[in-house]
């Protein structure tokens, strides 16, 4: 569902350095994978590539057959909008906008109507447990319960992708559990398929496969 | 009393825009030898000058009143005082100009006679003169001169004639003079029954009449302190209506009342070379005979010179007068009576209390007045 | 420490080195205009008395006539008192330059006199000459010859009655000696060719040293025929100042209320360069720097701001008042001291005045936001996502309430010293009222919004919704100026709208026909009234007397107009405020009074006034109260008839003509023209173009309130671009997971844009709403004060729409440029830059 060929970038600057290198990836539908590699190794740049944040220096993303690469900037913001959900390490859920209003965001943005957009919110945030912070602001969240409300954002569209950047970083290690476990069988449940990017082998543990991002490229994991 | 009187005036009796006011532009920068900046035009009088003709009689009381129809008059007192046993010069001086008006402007304010007053007052003591000096047109009763008897003034300045006597007041910032006259003495005609020549041209005269050996009596204050004063004084009445012949550039006058009763005048105009252009004068004595002199049997011989520390003008303050026979010494009651007047006038004399002495002693005393001697750096 | 400062202060520049400029730039802005204001206007007055003073020379005392004088035979009588050692009679008058338009202010005076008074008006060295007292004699002032464009021995044709008057320039007065323009002739001279014979308007007095001034002063004008003061030379110099009084406080406080719309951009830019930099201020908090000296830190960045923009406005308000001066005249436009010339006198004080004012207010402006971010609690600061919060709570209404209460209370007090100074503070009370208040009303508008279904403006109201603290800060900075900018424009356009009717109902006539257009000394004779009315195509013409009354010596004289008026129908010629009274038949004849003289005399409708009209005062019953916007001395109608009856003074100034029917006024003017002879200058105007003249005046007269207030509306967009920008900066991180979450630049643009919008919506609905109120207080409280005329509210409904609009749209454009601007490549980068 989605494949990368030949994916390589590098920047520029007085020390210009490749982070990429010829990536090769496929995922297949319902599949969930964890990425893991040291720091600077490249992983949020990878993830930045599948999202089409960012653009190859050479390399092809394809998702669900649409090449990400070869469309324009305005093409891939929709791409992102419709087929993509994300997780961040710090949440970053709107300060000014409700939980409800938070997760909505996909939705309205998509022009959803209300009625349906509700519903669905109301599902999505009883699934992560927060249905009684739906009009809460995420300041008076803890970080579980604010990364919980930031899964439900990005699966409230049921995404063919979903993306989380090292989703645990901030959280102490039972709500990272509590948090590890909801982000896969939400996955599972709203999402084609599923990359996570952690350098936590807990993290790693709740994926279906584990590639390692090295310097010469992505590897699976040997079994240690 | 010609164009040399309003020159003499001009120079003698300095107010500041006098100069202005009696001569066009042109004639007073050939006088002073400097340019005027102010544009001249060729002036046609209004209502012409009465001219000075010989054979007209001096009328008393009337001619001491104002002469309008003339161009300049002026009633000029000089004299001693004694001021606690010190002697002092003082001088009072009123003068009318009728100015030649090119309009026959109707407002009052028209300039048609400016009454000019000047004082001075020559104290040893002070070592230089104290002068004061008034100004206004004619007219609104602030300032005249009246017609048939001597009535002169400016604002609260005055000389005027009440029965027998004269009186002057007047009142400057550093002195106050309230003074009466009386006369000894008939007044003495000068020059021809009281026509006096100024030069060769027969237009070139006055009418000139003196009032000498004048009883003086009154107070004078200064300082804020009033005191009784008498002394002597010498009144000259003079009206013309010419101009100075411009051969002449400076003048000499002397005006001595005599212990013995006579008095004497004489003046003579010097040419550029600094030698007689022309003279005149008169002495009478006490019993009344006058005798009117010819310009030759006039001499006036310098004895001393005193250079100002100001003006660097050399002044013959020290005179040898030769009149007919009489033979005089003239000394100054002190040196420096220089009247520095360059501020309004751009001019410099010395005019003051003066001895005079006979084979060396004291004979009597007068006024001095030296016009001409400064001259101003070239520009 | 220093370390601490060197990254708080040199930090803060660096990184909002545009912002920071900004902010100096308003400072600067505000300084600059309050410096030229001041110093254009303090010179002007300075040099006004100056000339005064240089006029009245040694003098201790001026007696002064009205503009038809005084009877010369009181010079004598004054001259001799004993007190007055010297005294100069004169005859003064504004003389119009034949050919012209201009006039020349000429003294004759008695240039023998003058020594002892006014010395310095008498020509250097050369001294007097006999050709001064020629008649056609004139004197200049080096200013005037230059103004003139003459020099000594040229021709000067000045116009007296409708003839030309020939004089000659003769001489020039000293350099230095009297810096104005001025004509010197002798008082004879005067009388005549200016047709004063036996009239004179002052005389200069020097008394006695020991008299005391002031009761000789009192003694003296029992003396004085009415209508004839003296007064003291330093009277003479405050009076010539007064007039213009009011408008220039009114310009200093505009340009005051500039340098506060600049504080407010200091404060808002500081509110959010110190929001951004929370974290970074609670470190220093952390690492051991005391609240107190944090707070002094932050302030101190105020205060570099205030340093730097108060020394560059005070430089740049100086060369602006030095290019005023220069090219726009010394009184700015509004025609106060046309003939003044000016040397700016920048006083050190005043200038160190206004440098200080600027740092004090950006320093104000920079205290409430440095407080702020010392005394929050660091752990709070240290938290993600609290700089998006903004400063303070909500706070209690009552200050806000207090202030604009108190405002509305002051805006009932009378004048102070002639000055709307109650009414200025009113405003500045109402404006820090809505100020203080605005939090609340913010919360409570935005709590009204409603919010779309869907979509990105969804999202953006929704955040502007959630922060209406911060959203506050904008609107009010939006209010601010524009409600200014609403109260000057509906204040100008009720001026301008009640003067165009006032000026219809003053100009009923066809063609306006006068003998000059300044100056004292033109008129129409009885001979040339009697050519006009006779000229074919005349139907009906009423002739206008113009001359002046000295009611108080402290004050600028009053007008006296003297027209065809019947006592029943005089609200059809004037326009009266309340129908005409009409005195009983036992009662003294009417005359009309203009609000300016009902107001500066209280002269009421029905009050018995002895007014000295003519050489004996009489008693008059005042018919009524006009509207009078031409006049501000004040202005008082009488019937011609009378007033020849009571002067016999037949000469007119003006003549308003009535066409006959069928003929056009080019023809007539034409007519005019010839019967009233060639050489006679007259001037002819239709009512058109009168009207036309007087508006463009009026519109001259603002020009220069425009311009500051075009300064103060822009500081104010400044403020909202700042505070605009600041929060895009602010919300980099935001904008990031929006660009995650799918949202393209232009939906994020377009957020901030309805969200720009929003706010500009709100600041301008609440700024027309405090503009309302202002200008209700500018035209009932201080126009009316200041000017004491009378005016409907008419407020420019198309303009304020088109103002509103623009200013919605600017908002949202900035809003969106700002985010654009904030929305670069490292937004992506914004999100993972976690600590």
């Amino acid at each position: 569902m989605l494949t990368l060929r030949g994916l390589s970038k590098s920047y520029g600057g007085t020390r210009p350095r490749a982070v990429l290198r010829g990536i090769e990836l496929h995922v297949a539908r319902g599949e969930y994978v964890a990425i893991m590699g040291e720091s600077g190794v490249g992983k949020s740049t990878l993830l930045n590539l599948i999202a089409g944040l960012d653009t190859p220096d050479s390399g092809t993303v394809s998702l669900d057959g649409t090449g990400v690469t070869t469309l324009d900037d305005d093409a891939r913001t929709l791409l992102r909008r419709d087929r993509m959900g994300f997780v961040f390490q710090a949440f970053h859920l709107l300060p000014h906008l409700t939980v409800a209003q938070n997760v909505a965001l996909p939705l309205s943005l998509a022009g959803t109507p209300r009625s349906q957009t509700k519903r669905r919110v109301g599902d999505m945030l009883a699934a992560v447990g927060l249905a009684d912070a739906a009009a809460s602001r995420p300041r008076e969240l803890s970080g579980g319960e604010m990364q919980r409300a930031a899964i439900a954002r990005a699966l409230v569209h049921q995404p063919l992708l979903l993306l989380a950047d090292e989703p645990t970083g901030n959280l102490d290690a039972d709500s990272a559990a509590q948090v590890l476990a909801l982000l896969r069988e939400q996955v599972k449940r709203e999402s084609g398929a599923g990359i996570i990017v952690t350098h936590s082998a807990a993290a790693a543990a709740t994926a279906d496969r584990v590639l390692v991002l090295t310097a010469n490229g992505l590897r699976p994991r040997r079994a240690s | 009393m010609n164009a040399d009187k309003i020159n003499f005036l001009k120079r003698r009796r300095t107010l500041a825009w006098l100069t202005g006011l009696l001569v066009t532009p042109n004639a007073s920068s050939q006088v002073t030898g400097q340019p005027s900046s102010v544009t001249s035009s060729l002036r046609h009088p209004v209502t012409p000058f009465a001219p000075v003709v010989p054979g007209y009689r001096l009328q008393f009381p009337q001619d001491e009143g104002s002469h309008p129809e003339f161009r300049l008059e002026w009633w000029y007192v000089t004299g001693w005082l004694e001021d606690a046993g010190r002697p002092l010069g003082f001088q009072v001086t009123f003068f009318r100009a009728r100015p030649d008006l090119k309009h026959d402007n109707p407002s009052a304010f028209a300039p048609r006679q400016i009454m000019i007053a000047h004082a001075a007052l020559s104290d040893p003591a002070h070592g230089k003169l104290l002068h004061a000096q008034r100004a206004a047109r004619a007219g609104f009763e602030l300032a005249g001169a009246e017609q048939g008897r001597t009535r002169v003034w400016v604002d609260d300045w005055l000389i005027e004639q009440l029965g027998r006597y004269y009186r002057a007041r007047l009142s400057a910032r550093d002195f106050q003079l309230d003074l009466a006259f009386v006369p000894t003495q008939p007044p003495l005609l000068q020059g021809e029954n009281g026509l006096s020549r100024k030069g060769p041209a027969q237009e070139s005269a006055s009418y000139y009449y003196s009032l000498p050996q004048l009883k003086v009596s009154g107070m004078l204050a200064r300082d804020g302190k009033q005191r009784q004063v008498a002394g002597s004084a010498w009144l000259d009445h003079e009206w013309s209506s010419q101009y100075m012949e411009q051969d002449a550039v400076g003048w000499d006058w002397v005006g001595i009342n005599l212990d013995d009763g006579s008095a004497l005048m004489a003046f003579r105009m010097r040419d550029r070379q600094g030698g007689s252009y022309w003279a005149g004068g008169a002495l009478r004595r006490a019993d009344g005979i006058a005798r009117v002199f010819a310009p030759d049997e006039i001499r006036f011989t310098p004895r001393r010179t005193w250079r100002s520390p100001r003006t660097g003008a050399d002044y013959p303050v020290s005179w040898t007068v030769k009149a007919g026979d009489l033979e005089i010494a003239i000394e100054p009651l002190f040196d420096d009576q220089e009247h520095d007047t360059r501020r309004s006038t751009g001019t410099i004399y010395w005019e003051g209390a003066a001895r005079a002495f006979v084979e060396g002693k004291p004979a009597g005393r007068g006024y001095l007045e030296l016009t001409g001697y400064w001259r101003r750096p070239n520009l | 420490m220093t370390a601490v400062a060197h990254v708080l202060v040199a930090g803060a520049f660096r990184e909002n080195a545009g912002r920071t400029l900004l902010a100096i730039i308003a400072i600067a802005l505000g300084v600059a205009l309050g410096v030229a204001v001041h110093l254009v206007n303090s010179s002007a007055v300075n040099e006004f008395g100056i000339a005064a003073r240089h006029l009245a020379g040694e003098a201790d005392l001026v007696v002064r006539g009205p503009r038809a004088g005084f009877d010369e035979a009181l010079y004598p009588r004054i001259a001799r008192l004993p007190q007055v050692t010297a005294i100069n009679p004169s005859v003064e008058a504004e003389v119009p330059r034949y050919g012209h338009k201009e006039s020349l202010k000429i003294i004759g005076m008695d240039l023998m006199r003058a020594a002892d008074v006014q010395p310095a008006l008498l020509p250097e060295r050369t001294g007097l000459t006999l050709e001064s007292f020629d008649a056609d004699a004139i004197l200049l002032s080096p200013a005037a010859a230059r103004w003139l464009g003459v020099k000594a021995g040229d021709n000067l044709t000045l116009q007296v009655g409708t003839r030309p008057v020939a004089l000659k320039v003769i001489g020039l007065l000293p350099e230095g000696s009297y810096r104005q323009r001025i004509g010197v002739m002798d008082v004879a001279s005067a009388q005549w060719r200016l047709a004063r014979l036996g009239r004179l308007d002052r005389m200069d007095l020097k008394l006695k040293s020991g008299v005391d001034v002031e009761s000789f002063r009192r003694e003296l004008q029992t003396m004085l025929p009415p209508g004839v003061h003296a007064t003291t030379p330093d009277t003479e110099a405050r009076r010539g100042a007064s007039l213009s009084r009011a408008y220039r406080l009114n310009l200093e406080m505009l340009a005051l209320i500039a340098l506060f719309t600049g504080a407010f951009l200091v404060f808002s830019s500081q509110v959010l360069a110190l929001l951004r930099r929370r974290t970074q201020l609670a470190l220093m908090r952390v690492l051991g720097v005391t609240r107190r000296h944090l707070a002094a830190w932050l302030a101190a960045e105020g205060a570099a701001i205030g340093v730097l923009g108060a020394a560059l406005g005070v430089g740049l308000g100086y060369e602006l008042a030095r290019y005023a001066v220069t090219f726009v005249g010394a009184d700015l436009g509004a025609g106060y001291f046309r003939s003044v010339e000016i040397g700016l006198t920048a006083d050190p004080r005043t200038l160190a005045f206004f440098f200080l004012l600027g740092v004090l207010f950006a320093v104000l402006g920079a205290t409430a936001p440095a407080l702020e971010a010392a005394y929050r609690p660091p752990a709070r600061a240290l938290r993600a996502g609290d700089e998006e919060e903004g400063p303070g709570k909500p706070g209690t209404a009552y200050w806000g309430l207090a202030a604009a209460g108190a405002g509305a209370l002051l805006a009932r007090l009378p004048a102070i010293d002639g000055l709307p100074l109650a009414g200025y503070a009113a405003i500045g009370l109402i404006l820090l009222g809505t100020v203080l208040l605005m939090p609340r009303l913010a919360a409570f508008s935005l709590a009204c919004v409603p919010v779309p279904r869907a979509g990105v403006a969804a999202i953006g109201i929704a955040q502007i919704k959630a922060t209406p603290r911060q959203t506050a800060i904008g609107i009010a900075a939006i209010v601010i100026s524009f409600s200014l900018m609403v109260s000057m424009l509906i204040m100008v356009s009720s001026f301008r709208v009640s003067l165009e009717a006032w000026l219809g109902r003053m100009l009923p006539a066809d063609l306006y026909l006068r003998a000059a257009r300044s100056g004292e000394t033109g008129f129409l004779t009885p001979e040339v009234q009697a050519r006009i009315a006779a000229t074919p195509g005349v139907g009906r013409v009423e002739f206008l007397r113009g001359q002046n009354l000295l009611l108080g010596p402290e004050r600028p004289p009053v007008i006296l107009l003297a027209r065809p008026v019947t006592a029943g129908t005089a609200d059809k010629v004037l326009p009266l405020n309340a129908p005409p009274l009409v005195p009983r038949p036992n009662e003294p004849p009417p005359v009309w009074v203009s609000e300016v003289a009902a107001d500066l005399y209280g002269m009421r409708p029905g009050d018995k006034v002895r007014l000295p009209i003519g050489d004996r005062p009489l008693l008059y019953t005042v018919a009524g109260v006009w509207r009078d916007y031409a006049r501000q001395g004040g202005a008082i109608a009488i019937d011609r008839e009378l007033y020849i009856g009571i002067t016999g003074d037949r000469l007119a100034n003006d003549a308003a003509v009535w066409l006959a029917s069928g003929v056009g006024p080019a023809d007539v003017a034409s007519a005019l023209r010839e019967h009233v002879g060639a050489d006679e200058s007259i001037e002819i105007a239709t009512t058109r173009e009168v009207r036309a003249a007087s508006l463009a005046l009026f519109d001259r007269t603002f020009a220069i309130t425009y311009v500051i207030e075009f300064a103060a509306v822009l500081i104010g967009l400044f403020g909202v671009s700042v505070s605009f920008g600041a929060q895009a900066l602010a919300r980099r991180r935001e904008f990031g997971v929006l660009r995650h979450v799918g949202m393209t630049r232009r939906e994020v643009g377009a957020m901030l844009g309805s969200e720009g919008a929003l706010t500009a919506g709100l600041g301008v609905a609440f700024g027309l709403a405090v503009g309302w109120m202002v200008s209700l207080i500018l035209v009932d409280v201080v126009n009316r004060q200041s000017f004491h005329w009378s005016m409907e509210v008419h407020p420019p409904w198309p303009a304020l729409a088109g103002l509103a609009a623009l200013i919605v749209a600017a908002a949202a454009l900035t809003a969106m440029w700002s985010g654009r601007a904030a929305m670069d490549d490292d937004v992506v980068r914004a999100v993972r830059e976690d600590w």
